[in-house]
């Protein structure tokens, strides 16, 4: 393995971090517009600015397809990077869509808002190559501050403050713990680059074990509240719940995916599966958070009436499953985790989306308010029909190629009881989202009137259902491209 | 590169749903048209797709289309079509045009969502009949599943909801076994392809896995048979359904359980399907149980839609029977008279699938018919009603006696061919099979027969009643032209059939 920096130009180098100094350009950009337009009540060009900017990071990070290098010593730019940072950028300009007409009607504060975003997005995009733990943890609390000041963005709510807070006191608290797990790694092997603990663990030769797996363990409880792993999850619906709606979809996807992609990078080159008797203990570690969050995420899902803590735990569950194809930590785990996380973020943006359509109207998150919505807006329930089914895993979605790449890994690894687990969990699962199909479609409505869609939200809706289909039937072509940051982690 | 029939036949329903998808709600009539139109025209194509098989004279795979379709995972597009499965993708065509059109004239709640779901659930079955590959069939399996739970929830009868969500998690949890088996299998065997994975013997001396992987096959598809004991949600999904709902559910999403036992199960695990007939008897008990028991409690239904709906529990265990009687023959199939034998059972199943489409179908529509005159489906009330509607008692007689199994009607030979392998290989479960047959000439002629057609009118009440609109009599006709045509000829089914059978059976180790 290499650790020397290849050298350089500045240009080069400006170059590969093109996708994330877009987005903070553009971040400057909106917030000098607000300042300037400071009189004026409607600040419609600021959202359009803001998805020029994701929009530019994105053609960047396509333009980088195929680079294979390291930058500044701490970021690497690699498939599995572009990936990570494509994810992310059409998650956000998803929730951009969302957040139009609903941040103007709740706050004043709408430059503060798109620049958050934008930062939060760097936030992830360079967590998505970042092979340092300094990097690590800057960027991760880089995004952790972006996400308190966006769950707390409205003031005058006391529920959003209270989110805000609570979402705030446990993150910092266990962001320390992460902390200190880096610094045991640190102290055992004087470094902070993932390739360099690694050899200095191997080195280290029998009894590292016993030092480096709490190490690993309190690292990982930094992670797991990352990606709302249980037991780290209970900040999450209250949270979710207290969030501006645009915000509890961002927050759906956005840490997930940062999370993950974290995740990946860390087990697969500081305990590489090569690495025997350490390997075995890391794995069964998320075989076990795995099980319990899918399960405990699902259980608790039963019991919710309100839209947006149903879809939270729910994403709790959907956490536990994507650790499945972490815990297989083969070539096929890896696509598996990243094939599920695409499809999820299509999925559950698309199911956010139509919940925003309802509350700009109703108001309402309660599910018995859903009733009937088949027939009051046909389009927006329909969407709404096909995430809930992507979520549970039916076919022709998205979300049922996750799971069969899912469960395969499993499988293949020799973890067919997981898979199994993961299967019954799907038809729990369906019991609390056919509340709201069953709300939708089979209860008469009480009231006709139509719900009209904004049409950046309808561009929204539409976005993710035909993502959410196309993954379903044609799945190859994303496939393919995630097959290839997979690799990253294996070659040689 | 040959025209791909089977592709355009596979969809043709879904172009005609996406079709009605976009014509605008209020234009009711149009969305009839067309959606009938589309159903007939996937009738044609697979009645065109039958005789291509028929005329053939080749007993395997034929009309195969195969393309990549996830490379990255070896998921194949691959369709192809033989003796067993042409006749079902027809009967699938036909039940549907016979709804579509039967619709038209009955339904008037949310047209558009209606048709919508059932030409989606018609590329479901027909995909489950043509596909070869396991993910490719798993994918229709379960396509077919959210538009029938959908319409038996939104257009279905009083305990509309609980029945819906019954029906979706009995089938899902099927489902996701079997999902976890052919994900088992492709890493035994290398593939997904159907065919391949038969000759490869998944998990062949291995026996806890192979028994295992067939069991959640097994399960997956006993659940939608229904065999007993997994048959429970099927009262309720039938009973509660609307009337074209019930007769697809019966008519065809049953065939779907029996088809995948005869493509799948039995190719992949013979040796399972044997040791679990003759050696440890639980598949021969289930079906056995079926028949007596769905028979039984027919005896004592006195809701009309629930007898039919118990019936198809006993006459589906026909089906089940005549596997196990096959079943039991493997390994002796080298002797001429065993093979014979053994694909007589599978013979009267495959013929016992489809006349039970078209038997069970006609008497869903006829419970419908009179539901819609009369608000009531309970048995107790009605009486002498052979005078006041004699168009429908005649109707009702023969597609009646062809259930029961009368000669010269379609619903004998299944049975016939049933028993002749059953006393052979099983003859204990012949004869409590039997009395199935006993039982159910019995609930026919007794229960349906006598409590709605025989005694004394009650003028006052059912005096008004109507006999067959034209409309309804054009729905009933083609399907009792088959129950007599097969009943008196059975040839031309029974040796598609037999060709694809046989080829079956001559591929076993």
């Amino acid at each position: 393995m290499e650790f020397g920096e290849p050298t350089l130009t500045l240009g080069q180098t400006l170059w590969l971090l093109s996708p994330e100094l877009l987005l903070v350009l553009s971040a400057l950009i909106v917030m000098a517009l607000d300042a300037i337009q400071l009189g004026r009540e409607d600040k419609r060009s600021l959202p359009y600015v803001t998805l020029a900017g994701l929009a530019a990071s994105l053609i960047a990070t396509i333009t980088l397809w195929g680079c294979n290098t390291r930058v500044l010593f701490v970021l690497s730019c690699d498939p599995f990077a572009l990936v990570v940072k494509a994810v992310a950028l059409v998650a956000v300009g998803l929730v951009v869509l969302m957040s139009d007409v609903y941040i103007r009607a709740h706050s004043r504060f709408q430059g503060e808002f798109y620049a958050l975003l934008l930062f939060a997005t760097m936030a992830i995009s360079l967590l998505g190559g970042a092979t340092n733990l300094v990097m690590i943890f800057l960027a991760f609390d880089f995004l952790s501050i972006a996400s308190y000041l966006l769950t707390g963005f409205l003031r005058g709510d006391p529920r959003s403050a209270e989110a805000g807070m609570k979402y705030f006191l446990y993150g910092a608290a266990l962001s320390a713990v992460m902390l200190y797990g880096m610094s045991w790694f640190y102290g055992l092997t004087g470094s902070t680059d993932l390739s360099a603990i690694a050899s200095g663990l191997l080195e280290m030769g029998g009894p590292v074990r016993l030092v480096a797996l709490p190490a690993l363990i309190l690292m990982a409880t930094g992670f797991a509240f990352k990606i709302g792993a249980v037991p780290f999850h209970q900040w999450a619906p209250d949270a979710y719940e207290g969030a501006p709606t645009p915000v509890t979809a961002f927050l759906s996807v956005g840490p997930k995916v940062a999370g993950f992609a974290v995740i990946m990078r860390v087990f697969m080159t500081l305990v590489p599966v090569s690495f025997v008797d350490l390997t075995m203990d890391w794995r069964s570690l998320l075989m076990a958070i795995a099980v319990v969050t899918m399960t405990v995420g699902n259980l608790v899902a039963l019991w919710q009436n309100n839209v947006k803590r149903l879809l939270a735990y729910s994403s709790i569950a959907q956490a536990g499953y994507v650790l499945i194809g972490v815990a297989a930590a083969s070539p096929r785990g890896v696509t598996a985790v990243f094939l599920y996380l695409a499809a999820y973020v299509l999925t559950n943006l698309g199911a956010f989306a139509a919940v925003i359509t309802f509350s700009n109207q109703t108001g309402s998150y309660m599910i018995e308010d859903y009733a009937g919505l088949g027939q009051r807006a046909p389009a927006v329930a329909l969407v709404l029909i096909v995430c809930l089914l992507s979520l549970t895993g039916i076919p022709p979605t998205a979300g049922f190629m996750g799971k069969l790449w899912l469960f395969s890994a499993a499988i293949e690894g020799g973890l067919t009881w997981l898979a199994v687990i993961g299967v019954i969990n799907g038809v729990i699962s369906l019991s609390y989202y056919w509340k709201i199909m069953r709300a939708m479609y089979l209860v008469e409505p009480e009231t006709e009137e139509s719900l009209p869609t904004s049409p950046a939200l309808g561009v929204a809706l539409v976005v993710t259902v035909i993502g959410v289909l196309l993954i379903g039937v044609f799945p190859a072509p994303v496939v393919s491209v995630i097959e290839t940051a997979a690799q990253a982690f294996f070659a040689g | 590169m040959n025209f791909p029939i089977l592709t355009v036949t596979l969809f043709t329903p879904l172009v005609g749903a996406l079709l009605v998808l976009i014509i605008p709600r209020e234009d009711v009539k149009t969305i009839r048209r067309v959606g009938t139109a589309f159903a007939f025209l996937s009738l044609i194509l697979s009645a065109i797709v039958w005789l291509n098989v028929a005329q053939s004279g080749s007993s395997g795979i034929q009309l195969e289309e195969s393309y990549a379709w996830i490379p990255a995972f070896d998921i194949w597009y691959h369709v192809g079509v033989d003796g067993l499965s042409a006749p079902l993708v027809f009967l699938t065509g036909l039940l549907t045009t016979l709804v579509t059109f039967y619709s038209s004239y009955a339904v008037d709640v949310r047209v558009k969502e209606y048709y919508f779901l059932f030409l989606l659930l018609e590329m479901g079955m027909v995909g489950v009949f043509l596909s070869l590959d396991l993910v490719l069939f798993y994918v229709f399996w379960e396509i077919g599943l959210v538009p029938m739970f959908l319409l038996i929830g939104v257009w279905g009868g009083e305990r509309r909801l609980y029945a819906a969500i019954k029906f979706f998690l009995y089938t899902l949890v099927g489902s996701v076994a079997m999902l976890l088996a052919i994900i088992g299998v492709y890493f035994q065997t290398g593939t997904f392809d159907i065919l391949e994975v038969a000759a490869a013997q998944p998990f062949a001396g291995n026996f806890t896995w192979a028994s295992i992987a067939f069991w959640a096959f097994f399960v997956a598809f006993a659940i939608k048979v229904p065999a007993f004991p997994f048959h429970t949600w099927l009262p309720d999904a039938h009973t509660e359904a609307p009337t074209s709902g019930s007769v697809i559910l019966a008519g065809v999403l049953l065939k779907l359980g029996a088809y995948g036992l005869m493509r799948i199960a039995l190719p992949f695990f013979p040796e399972q399907f044997r040791y679990f007939v003759v050696d440890v008897p639980i598949i021969p008990v289930m079906a056995v149980l079926s028949i007596a028991y769905g028979a039984m409690v027919c005896m004592a239904q006195w809701d009309l839609k629930r007898l039919v709906a118990y019936s198809s529990v006993a006459h589906m265990g026909y089906v089940t029977l005549g596997l196990c009687a096959a079943a039991a023959g493997f390994g002796a199939l080298g002797d001429p008279t065993n093979l014979s034998a053994a694909a007589s059972g599978l013979n009267g199943a495959a013929f016992q699938m489809f006349a039970h489409g078209i038997i069970t179908g006609g008497m869903f529509f006829l419970v419908g018919m009179i539901y819609d005159r009369a608000h009531t489906r309970d048995l107790k009330v009605f009486g002498g009603l052979g005078k006041q509607v004699p168009y429908y008692y005649g109707i009702m007689l023969v597609t009646g006696f062809a259930s029961l199994g009368l000669p010269g009607l379609a619903g004998f030979w299944s049975e016939f061919f049933v028993f002749r392998a059953t006393i052979r290989f099983i003859p204990v479960a012949a004869f409590i099979g039997v009395l199935g047959v006993v039982f159910t000439a019995a609930y026919i002629l007794w229960k349906v027969v006598q409590n709605l057609f025989l005694g004394d009118l009650n003028e006052e009440k059912w005096g008004k009643l109507t006999d067959l609109t034209w409309w309804e009599k054009a729905t009933m006709w083609p399907l009792v032209v088959i129950m007599v045509a097969l009943g008196f000829y059975p040839a031309p089914l029974l040796n598609s059939f037999n060709a694809a059978v046989t080829t079956i059976l001559q591929a076993l180790p």
